[in-house]
């Protein structure tokens, strides 16, 4: 079958057609009709409540026994539990969700465990005809004083335009990390300063060279060592401004102060938490920049050094500026949904979850509520392990959580991991991948509608 | 019958060499496709720590997979086996619906007349290329609007629609299925449906074989659709759960595991009890699958 | 529409020789047939890809944008690197699966025990059982030079650590061995069966003519499961512009170390689901459905696969 050519009327009809229907796409609506969507005012309009209605759960399978721990203390509250992947790893499976619920109308879970990024779109409307999914806690539903007992900073990714979106769950505060059994033997005393840890690399390199004293390899190494230096790399100045300078005094300091230690082989360009890190080299961490959790899950668990060898200092703080001030490193949020049927349950439950003693002081990681902390510490399941009383270095770390690091409607590890981690693998410094690094981040923010300024 | 040879018999060394080459492709390509399943198969022997430690095929011991296996099922009590009984369930039921579609449109497309024959085909090659992403959102409101997010024939229905099957058998039946006998029919004055049911599809068992190899072993492994369109663990196939497992392994997200016990051998234990029935299922279908997949009535 | 009533005085002719006999009956029968499929299309095939086009031409508020959106969507900083990557992977998947998923079936085909040629089908086709997670897993492992069961092998390539393997020249190449281990198997079985159609006396004959192995591939198999390969070429061409899963999953396996938007399908995904952009992840498919269609148009065109018989 050949095609024969079309005849001569055809093509000059095509051709009128084309002309016309690119003219009148000239003058089309915009692709976009919001650049970003804004926080809501702080206000929403409840679903007609019902007080014995069941309320569906969405938690990951760490937090699952806490919630069915709830149950069975409470057997007249209705939960139906479901999990999922908590958000985990940069998954965008709640937002997907909630999203495609919003066109559909119904769906919505009532309670959800998730990080704090997806906050960020949670706290907005997803769509023009839609509500914001997450509920304004401190709008009558979770009184104040309980939300001013909750660690300084920790509830500042769930603020905002005046609401308190989520409650969060615990904080991953960055401490300084050390084995003492090593350090007494080889005679060195913990830093307390940057320039100290330096020094003590130096130290390290030509005394006891493979032993470390931290790693930049991991997908989050940027938020235990650029956020605990006060580096403007992710810093809201309004809710759709993105403030990142790179070649702020804060972030070359720690770039050029990593990039020594790098180059001596007292930090280690590989990941903590890479395949084969433990047998490698776990023996051989003498310090560890890191979060409150890096002590059971990375020393304990991927590691398995000895108890008793290892302890934590208060984070580290710079010669001549008294600022203390660390980082933070994970940290999951408890949202309750707008649409709820049933908001008094839910906003129980979650409570329970993130005060109460009762669940936080048996849980996995640091909690953010200060009482439920205090606990927590008093737990000799939490403290046994260590060295020292890890409770004063936590404490510290927990009030000093640096709040220019803003939680944005993109994850932080994404430039870090694809554009910084690969360009050190390839040889270069991070000085010198400052510029790249910086770039990246500016692309990601105006893909997700900020305005990104260097002020 | 003697052959007369018009031309030079192959010289031996090229002979040697063609079948070194040979060799070497065949026993590569198994190399490369096996030694990761070996892994796979010994990795559940090994603790977490030997899988880094020790030689990677070397064999750990028996005890490991058993406490494997114990974590595996009391994760999240037992789900695993509620998750291979949905799999069970979506799988097998849309391989039905997807044989019952499938076949009488292959042949209908190859052996039939009507208009929009070629449209069909057309507007099916294209369905197939079209990229899934742009087709999640519709699909989800559909279904939605049909009232069956949370019932299972949200998968079924979506699964039944098998294209590459349909093509498969167009192909099959345009290509080797002999007009001589559905000649013979029609002559005989048998309908449509008759010669179709008594003649050309025993003669398709082979590419039924294959369809329904390739329905099952697709939406087995399908990933996307149950995972944005189930509401409730309960509902999941093992392909979504095998992703739940996997965020809460400490390897792929450290605070994960707090007495949870999934490590990577119960990770490659999962796999293994996942792939299972594929493998099963295509084993049994070796001979239907690839053994004369001619007809057997051009011969001679 | 007549039929010829004359069968006797004609052979069985190689298949591809053309027939004066029309194969089919006119009537309606075809439309009983294909009535329960067509209703699948409609509803999952059609109704989605017109609302994707919908999409792709409209804003979130369902405002016409002509098109705006696939400007928006060409000028996004990933885009372009996106189709890039992908253009280097389909270079290098389509002619390592095309030479050897064929050459290997005509192998298998032609001179192997049954027995033995049933075993290495088997074996070959194995990993296409693991689908998404599982041969994620299993590649982590294979790729990390200090647990690899192929560790010499990486260290030739001078591969010290697993962020070495992952460097972005290798992608496109990792992506082709993982899909093709996974893929490869499958293929191989469908071209083995599509070999085993030619009627064996058409090869006799060849044999007799004194045709050696090669001769027979080139002249008579491949030729003749020309429909069989350009079926197989569309879907890699278009299954290859689609690339989404194995480097959606080494991206989560290697906690972020490529591009979230590598490829273009995975650009759509993010847009559809990290920005809630349906419009725009719509405009992006439809550019790969686009490209996925001209390739299936030339393909169908050259090989006849729509043309049954000659009429």
């Amino acid at each position: 079958m050949k095609l024969s050519s079309p005849p001569r009327s055809t093509v000059a009809a095509l051709c009128a057609t084309i002309v016309v229907t690119l003219t009148t796409l000239a003058a089309c609506a915009p692709a976009d009709t919001s650049t970003a969507p804004a926080a809501s005012s702080a206000s929403f309009t409840p679903a007609p409540q019902d007080e014995s209605a069941k309320i569906t759960v969405w938690a990951d399978s760490t937090r699952l026994p806490a919630v069915q721990a709830y149950q069975k203390s409470h057997p007249d509250a209705k939960l139906d539990i479901v999990t999922y992947d908590g958000s985990a790893d940069g998954s965008t499976y709640l937002q997907t969700k909630i999203q495609l619920f919003d066109r559909t109308g119904s769906g919505w879970p009532d309670v959800v465990f998730a990080a704090p990024t997806d906050v960020t779109w949670a706290s907005a409307p997803t769509g023009p005809s839609a509500q914001a999914f997450a509920a304004p806690l401190n709008q009558g539903l979770v009184p104040q004083s309980t939300l001013d007992n909750f660690a300084k900073g920790s509830l500042t990714p769930c603020e905002f335009g005046g609401g308190t979106y989520c409650l969060r769950n615990d904080i991953a505060q960055v401490v300084t990390w050390y084995n003492k059994k090593l350090m007494d033997s080889f005679g060195y005393t913990v830093p307390t300063t940057w320039e100290q840890y330096q020094a003590l690399g130096a130290k390290v390199a030509k005394e006891h060279p493979g032993y470390l004293l931290g790693a930049v390899g991991d997908t989050n190494s940027q938020e235990s060592y650029f956020w605990s230096s006060q580096c403007p790399a992710f810093n809201l100045t309004s809710p759709d401004t993105l403030r990142t300078d790179l070649q702020d005094p804060h972030c070359t300091r720690m770039a050029t102060l990593l990039d020594s230690m790098v180059a001596n082989g007292s930090v280690s360009k590989d990941a903590f938490f890479g395949q084969s890190f433990a047998q490698q080299h776990g023996s051989k961490v003498l310090m560890a920049v890191g979060p409150s959790w890096y002590g059971q899950y990375l020393f304990n668990s991927a590691f398995k050094t000895p108890a008793g060898q290892i302890a934590a200092a208060a984070p580290l703080t710079w010669d001549g500026d008294p600022t203390v001030a660390t980082g933070n490193v994970g940290g999951g949020i408890w949202m309750v949904s707008s649409h709820s049927k049933n908001l008094k349950s839910a906003t129980d439950l979650v409570s329970w979850l993130t005060t109460s003693n009762e669940n936080q002081a048996s849980a996995p990681t640091y909690p953010a509520y200060t009482p439920a902390a205090t606990a927590w510490l008093a737990n000799p399941v939490n403290s046994k392990y260590f060295a020292n009383d890890v409770s004063s270095a936590f404490q510290a770390a927990a009030n000093a959580v640096w709040p220019g690091w803003s939680n944005t409607r993109f994850s932080d590890a994404t430039a870090w991991s694809s554009v910084v981690l690969p360009a050190l693998t390839a040889g270069k410094t991070l000085t010198a991948t400052l510029p790249a690094w910086q770039t990246a981040i500016e692309n990601e923010a105006k893909a997700a509608g900020y305005t990104v300024t260097t002020k | 019958m003697t052959t007369v040879d018009n031309t030079r018999p192959a010289p031996r060394a090229s002979r040697w060499i063609s079948l070194a080459v040979t060799a070497v492709l065949l026993v590569g390509l198994l190399v490369f496709f096996v030694l990761p399943v070996i892994w796979l198969l010994l990795a559940p022997t090994k603790t977490a720590a030997d899988l880094v430690n020790t030689g990677p095929l070397s064999f750990g011991s028996l005890h490991n997979v058993g406490r494997a296996w114990h974590n595996l099922t009391s994760f999240q009590d037992g789900i695993l086996f509620v998750w291979l009984k949905n799999s069970a369930i979506y799988s097998v039921g849309s391989l039905v619906l997807t044989l019952a579609t499938s076949v009488p449109a292959g042949y209908a497309l190859a052996l039939t007349k009507f208009r929009g024959r070629r449209l069909l085909l057309t507007v099916t090659l294209l369905v197939m290329i079209m990229p899934s992403a742009a087709l999640v959102l519709p699909l989800f409101l559909e279904l939605n609007r049909f009232g069956l997010i949370g019932t299972a024939w949200s998968i079924i229905l979506p699964f039944s629609f098998f294209p590459f099957g349909v093509y498969l058998v167009y192909i099959y039946y345009a290509t080797s299925l002999p007009t001589e006998m559905l000649e013979a029919a029609r002559i005989d004055g048998a309908g449509e449906w008759r010669t179709f049911v008594s003649i050309a599809l025993p003669l398709a068992k082979p590419v039924i074989a294959l369809v329904a190899f390739f329905s099952f072993v697709g939406n087995w492994n399908n990933f996307f659709l149950p995972y944005l369109v189930l509401p409730s663990t309960k509902q999941f196939p093992i392909q979504v759960g095998l992703n739940q497992l996997l965020s809460s392994t400490p390897s792929f997200n450290p605070v994960a595991g707090a007495g949870l016990n999934i490590t990577s051998p119960e990770l490659a234990l999962s796999i293994i009890i996942a792939i299972l029935p594929v493998l099963v299922v295509f084993l049994f279908s070796q001979r239907a699958l690839v053994s004369g997949m001619l007809a057997g009535a051009t011969k001679g | 529409m007549t039929e010829v009533g004359l069968r006797g005085s004609f052979s069985a002719p190689v298949a591809g020789v053309a027939r004066r006999r029309s194969r089919r009956r006119a009537g309606s029968a075809g439309y009983f047939f294909v009535a329960g499929y067509a209703i699948l299309l409609v509803a999952f095939g059609i109704v989605p890809t017109l609302y994707a086009f919908y999409l792709a031409f409209t804003n979130e508020k369902g405002q016409f944008t002509g098109l705006n959106q696939f400007v928006k969507v060409v000028q996004d900083y990933r885009f372009a690197p996106a189709f890039l990557h992908v253009g280097v992977y389909l270079v290098l998947w389509l002619a390592i699966l095309m030479v050897l998923t064929v050459t290997v079936a005509i192998i298998l085909r032609g001179r192997l025990r049954p027995g033995l040629s049933a075993a290495l089908r088997f074996l070959y086709y194995i990993p296409g059982a693991l689908a998404g997670v599982a041969s994620v897993l299993v590649w982590l492992f294979m790729l990390d030079p200090s647990v690899s069961p192929a560790a010499g092998l990486l260290r030739l390539f001078g591969f010290e650590s697993f962020a070495q393997v992952l460097g972005p020249a290798n992608l496109p190449v990792i992506f082709v061995l993982i899909a093709f281990w996974t893929g490869a198997g499958g293929w191989i079985v469908v071209m083995y069966g599509a070999l085993n159609n030619i009627p064996d006396d058409v090869l006799e004959a060849a044999r007799i003519d004194g045709a050696g192995a090669w001769k027979t591939a080139r002249y008579i198999q491949i030729p003749m499961i020309g429909k069989w390969i350009a079926y197989m070429a569309i879907l890699a061409f278009a299954g290859g512009t689609q690339l989404f899963i194995e480097p959606q999953m080494l991206q989560t396996a290697s906690l972020g170390r490529l591009d979230p938007a590598w490829s273009p399908n995975q650009l759509a995904y993010v847009l559809a689901f990290r920005y809630g952009d349906f419009n725009g992840a719509a405009a992006v498919s439809l550019i790969l459905l686009v490209l996925g269609l001209i390739c299936a148009g030339l393909l169908v065109r050259r090989s006849g696969l729509f043309k049954v018989d000659s009429e």
